[in-house]
């Protein structure tokens, strides 16, 4: 059997590995028009900030690696064409190959700020790491920067770039950082932060073109014109799919390709996995896109699975996410209350700022949780949290508790670890479970 | 851009710029900018107060038609189980 995979991020290797390891006889080869795969693009913003030395340890294997697994990995190889009645792709310097199954891991791209001048130089979309290193020698040489919305790599890039001493500006529709997803409390302390830092936050205004004599030296905005070395696009991710629309497969309201639990598209020998996809959320069963790497890297694998003839069910998602922005990590489950509210589900709020180690212990920071819950069942359906440290971990817990359908009420008398020095007498997610309790 | 795609991104859009007022309100935030031109008006004072009208079993069926994954074949929440586990 020979199983091609388009794209060499997360999704197209996790599925690639699956792939052999199901059928260790298959031909499996992956085509990306990188000229490196298996490395971590997030972790990027943290090369460019100095927190991390160098490129190099963001790498995951090496080409050999992937050699002496069995699978076949082609560099720099755009695919142009999937013809699904025939099974072939059409590959610029390879020609026509055939395969019996094809997994589309394409990943997504930033959304395009269309206006005048965004083909300039100097217009960064942090993404590719060989790019990236070019670019962070670029920053050795820049005083100043825009930011182009506050998405959430530029809520990363905010913070790498005040590391460099770069003077940042940040131009945003929306009325506070990633206030698609974010609601206003819970970011309240990194925007406060970036005050602090002296960030021209420029919020409820939009880029009207970029200028420059070849590579860009000012952004003009509908409230004015903004000198820079750079511009850094921080717009929210759009599936990467003209070649599967092109190839006739079917897409859904997101954008993304439209898939079943076996990530199964809508031709039965072509399976999707990644950022180009859609994916039922949880509580609400709307198709949503644009999850993590660890998302891609599990979609991927449940797609190599069933593309190499075994058995592999992926299930609807609940979301558990979370980011450091410069001394705040910043995360959450399912929803906040924006996010409801822009939907019109009903629920209660209940919230609890605590601290995340014994109060007198070094290195003890404050954390902030806000839980949202369905009236009536109480059942927990979403929460939003911001703290020194500790996010994660209670994320991961809470896109669980919210999956098995916990309440409130069990939340409220759940038992926690005391240990000084990894955490608090009181859990925050307990006493803004009781705290929602008690304002019912 | 289909039909679809393109009403759940402008509906997504300008719901998200309702919420933001009203969630932020609530917070003392910055509220969005105010509705500029005929397109951001209809979607901000005519369709974002019709759908907020809309109970929300309705919203979720007109939802539940739009073509998207969440049509095919999904495994549904299973109940935890009760009584001891050993």
């Amino acid at each position: 059997m020979r199983i091609a995979v388009i794209g060499g991020g997360a999704a197209g290797l996790g599925a690639a590995g699956a792939a052999k390891a199901v059928d260790p006889s298959a031909e499996v080869v992956v085509y990306t028009a990188d000229t490196d795969v298996a490395y971590s693009p997030c972790g990027i913003p943290y090369v460019h900030g100095r927190e991390i030395d160098s490129f190099e340890r963001l790498f995951l294997a090496t080409k050999e690696q992937y050699v002496n697994t069995g699978i076949d990995v082609h560099y720099e190889t755009t695919v142009e064409a999937i013809d699904a009645k025939s099974r072939t792709l059409t590959m610029a310097g390879e020609g026509v190959v055939s395969y019996d199954r094809l997994i589309i891991g394409a990943g997504w791209n930033y959304a395009k700020v269309d206006v005048d001048g965004a083909d300039l130089d100097g217009i960064y979309e942090v993404k590719y790491i060989r790019a990236a290193m070019d670019w962070d020698q670029r920053l050795d040489s820049c005083k100043s920067a825009v930011i182009v919305e506050a998405g959430l790599v530029a809520m990363e890039m905010v913070a790498a770039l005040l590391h460099r001493g770069i003077k940042v500006t940040v131009v945003d529709r929306a009325p506070w950082p990633m206030a698609d997803v974010l609601d206003p409390d819970i970011v309240e302390p990194v925007r406060q932060a970036w005050e602090d830092a002296e960030v021209d936050m420029q919020w409820g205004n939009w880029v009207t073109a970029f200028k420059g004599d070849g590579a860009v030296s000012r952004v003009e905005t509908e409230q004015g014109d903004i000198d820079t070395d750079i511009v850094i696009i921080g717009t929210h991710k759009v599936p990467n799919n003209p070649l599967a629309a092109a190839a006739g497969l079917q897409l859904g309201t997101t954008g993304g390709l439209v898939v079943d639990s076996r990530m199964q598209t809508s031709d039965p020998n072509i399976y999707a996995a990644g950022d180009c996809t859609e994916i039922p959320h949880g509580v609400t069963d709307i198709p949503i896109q644009g999850l993590t790497g660890s998302h891609a890297y599990a979609q991927g694998k449940t797609a190599g699975t069933n593309a190499a003839g075994g058995t592999r069910h992926y299930r609807p998602v609940f979301v558990p996410w979370g980011l450091l922005a410069g001394e705040w990590m910043i995360g959450g489950v399912s929803f906040g209350e924006t996010l409801a509210t822009a939907l019109g589900i009903q629920h209660v709020v209940g919230k609890a700022q605590g601290i995340t180690r014994a109060r007198y212990y070094p290195g003890v920071r404050p954390i902030t949780v806000k839980l949202l819950a369905e009236p009536g069942s109480l059942r927990l359906i979403g929460a939003q949290m911001v703290g020194g440290e500790g996010i994660k971990e209670r994320a991961d817990f809470l896109a669980m508790a919210v999956r098995v359908g916990l309440t409130v009420e069990e939340l409220a008398t759940m038992e926690n670890v005391y240990s000084p020095a990894i955490g608090a007498l009181n859990e925050p997610i307990s006493v803004a479970a009781q705290n929602l309790l008690a304002g019912l | 851009m289909g039909f679809a795609h393109w009403l759940r991104s402008n509906s997504e859009h300008y719901l998200a710029i309702d919420a933001q007022r009203r969630v932020g309100a609530r917070y003392g935030a910055r509220a969005p900018e105010k509705a500029r031109g005929a397109r951001e008006i209809f979607w901000r004072h005519v369709f974002t107060p019709v759908y907020r009208l809309l109970p929300w079993g309705i919203r979720r069926r007109a939802i539940a038609i739009l073509p998207g994954s969440h049509r095919r074949d999904w495994p549904i929440r299973s109940g935890r189980p009760r009584g001891p586990a050993v």
